[in-house]
């Protein structure tokens, strides 16, 4: 929880606003759980913002999945490319690739960044602003 | 029928170019093309635009009003980003050998630099707080702008190949040095690897001679028949292949992403319609964006079996005087962004042997390329300075 809370106070950025929707998604976060589509037909696992299966077309439902996967690729930005990012520069931001298979692009909050590699192990974790919704970013896992 | 050819090219003034919209510097680029063809501009009928990224300074179809172009027979706005120019092209190829129209222009225009701005902010975002919903979690992950999405792919690169960010500087490093023999290229200054190396990081493994430029401006060609480009004022620059490629690749476990593009299969496909095969290529001219975009479009193209691209380029064979000539005005990184205009305008004045300076021995097969989003999608043509059958 120690580290939770020093990477998210760490994380800053800029407050994220919910709508109709991502509600069920940011509710889950809120929770502590993070959420992903799952197609009401089939096994298929999505992106949070994939609404409806893109093999089937069926609608999707919320699933909570484990928070754990592995480390794609990463980039440290060192220009801020937004107003509100600008005082976190440098960060990293990547992709990691959840144990259930779906991609998803987040913060992750290291401290070296020289140290890190493909396939690393990584966990979600939930920034929880003064301002706006509570948000996923990862940290290695053996940080935790 | 005896194929398509582009007749004229138009390239307005570009750069740091202020106080002109994108459809001035279309409707400027049209004229110029015209011109250039030998053609009046009520020759002209069909029109094809593309534009930028800016929804409130944008070229669309009122550029036909401010031409004052009357019964068009051919007039879309299209968009497959940094694909356009070649999807633009083969287009209006298809129409004019089929008869739809006799001579198209296509223009691409932007104006994305303003004054007192830095380029580096031209596309960025304005306001403090993130957009609401699923795109306002994309901005709190940090992974905004294309600087960053591009910096991703070359990482999975670079971690999955082993190529290195001096192998990307050659890229940039040639680039200048073919930059510097062309009078329009925004950047001249000759640079050395140590150069690209000590610049500022922009998001690493980027830095920011790994980055394009951004520019105002406009470019257009026009595209007739084989037969009628012959009568015209300029050498003909024959159509020979072309084809688009857009992989689809889902964000899930197996994305190729920063693997492999569109290149890999536009390629081929472009080189089959030209009858040609890649050892017949003289001269490239390739998007590049970033250094990347060229290295991974060399690979997906074949010059190099896949992963193999770092080495490849690292021993200075894009340069002038190497054996594989390309981005021969400079491109995106050096001389201006026209999206994918700035291959094909220098394609047309090589085959053209108008490159003064820069002007390479060998144009018989010029192989130009566009990449669109994050190396989501790709267009290729070839180019010849020869009709089909007469070579």
């Amino acid at each position: 929880m120690d580290v939770e809370l020093r990477a998210s106070e760490a994380l800053g950025g800029p407050p994220v606003d919910r709508d109709d929707a991502s509600a069920a998604f940011f509710d889950a976060a809120a929770d502590g759980r993070l959420a992903v589509r799952r197609c009401v037909t089939g096994d298929g696992l999505f992106a949070p913002e994939v609404a409806r299966c893109p093999r089937c077309g069926a609608a999707t439902v919320w699933i909570t999945v484990s928070g754990r996967g592995r480390l794609v690729t990463w980039a440290v930005v060192h220009r801020s490319p937004h107003p509100a990012l600008a005082e976190v520069v440098p960060y990293v931001t990547a992709v990691v690739e959840l144990a259930e298979g779906p991609w998803l692009r987040t913060r992750l909050a290291v401290d070296d960044a020289s140290s890190l590699a493909p396939g690393l192990p990584v966990a979600v974790a939930f920034a929880r602003p003064p301002d706006g919704e509570s948000v996923p970013y990862f940290v290695l896992e053996h940080a935790r | 029928m005896t194929g398509a050819a582009i007749a004229g090219l138009g390239i307005t003034e570009v750069g740091k170019v202020y106080g002109r919209s994108a459809a001035d510097f279309a409707a400027d680029a049209v004229r110029r093309a015209a011109a250039d063809a030998g053609l009046e501009l009520g020759d002209i009928d069909g029109l094809l635009v593309s534009g930028g990224l800016n929804r409130r300074d944008r070229v669309d179809l009122s550029l036909q009003g401010d031409l004052a172009l009357t019964d068009l027979r051919l007039l879309v706005e299209m968009n497959a980003f940094g694909a356009s120019t070649g999807a633009m092209v083969s287009y209006a190829a298809a129409a004019v050998t089929s008869g739809a129209a006799t001579a198209v222009a296509c223009v691409f225009a932007d104006a994305p630099l303003k004054p007192g701005r830095s380029a580096g902010t031209a596309y960025a975002s304005q306001g403090r707080r993130a957009v609401a919903g699923f795109p306002g979690l994309r901005t709190a992950a940090g992974a905004v702008g294309a600087n960053i999405h591009y910096a991703l792919a070359a990482r999975r690169h670079m971690t999955t190949y082993g190529t290195t960010t001096e192998q990307l500087g050659a890229i940039a490093v040639a680039q200048r040095a073919w930059a510097a023999l062309n009078p329009l290229a925004q950047q001249r200054e000759p640079i050395t690897l140590a150069d690209h190396q000590a610049s500022p990081w922009i998001a690493e493994p980027l830095h920011l001679l790994d980055c394009c430029l951004v520019s105002n401006g406009g470019v257009a060609v026009i595209v007739t028949t084989a037969d009628r480009a012959a009568s015209l004022a300029q050498p003909p620059v024959h159509l020979w292949g072309w084809a688009q490629g857009h992989p689809g690749a889902a964000m899930e476990h197996g994305s190729a992403l920063g693997l492999r593009t569109g290149a890999a299969t536009a390629g081929p496909a472009a080189l089959r319609m030209a009858g040609v095969a890649l050892a017949d290529v003289d001269l490239l001219e390739l998007y590049d964006c970033y250094t990347f975009t060229v290295l991974i479009t060399l690979e997906d193209y074949g010059f190099c079996p896949k992963g193999e691209a770092g080495p490849f380029v690292a021993d200075g064979r894009l340069g002038p005087g190497g054996t594989l000539p390309c981005n021969t005005g400079g491109g995106q990184l050096s001389a201006f962004y026209m999206w994918g205009m700035t291959p094909l305008s220098e394609a047309i004045v090589q085959i053209r042997r108008q490159a003064g300076e820069r002007q390479v021995d060998r144009t018989d097969v010029v192989m130009v390329s566009g990449n669109g989003g994050v190396l989501e999608h790709h267009a290729t043509l070839i180019l010849s300075p020869h009709t089909r059958n007469g070579r």
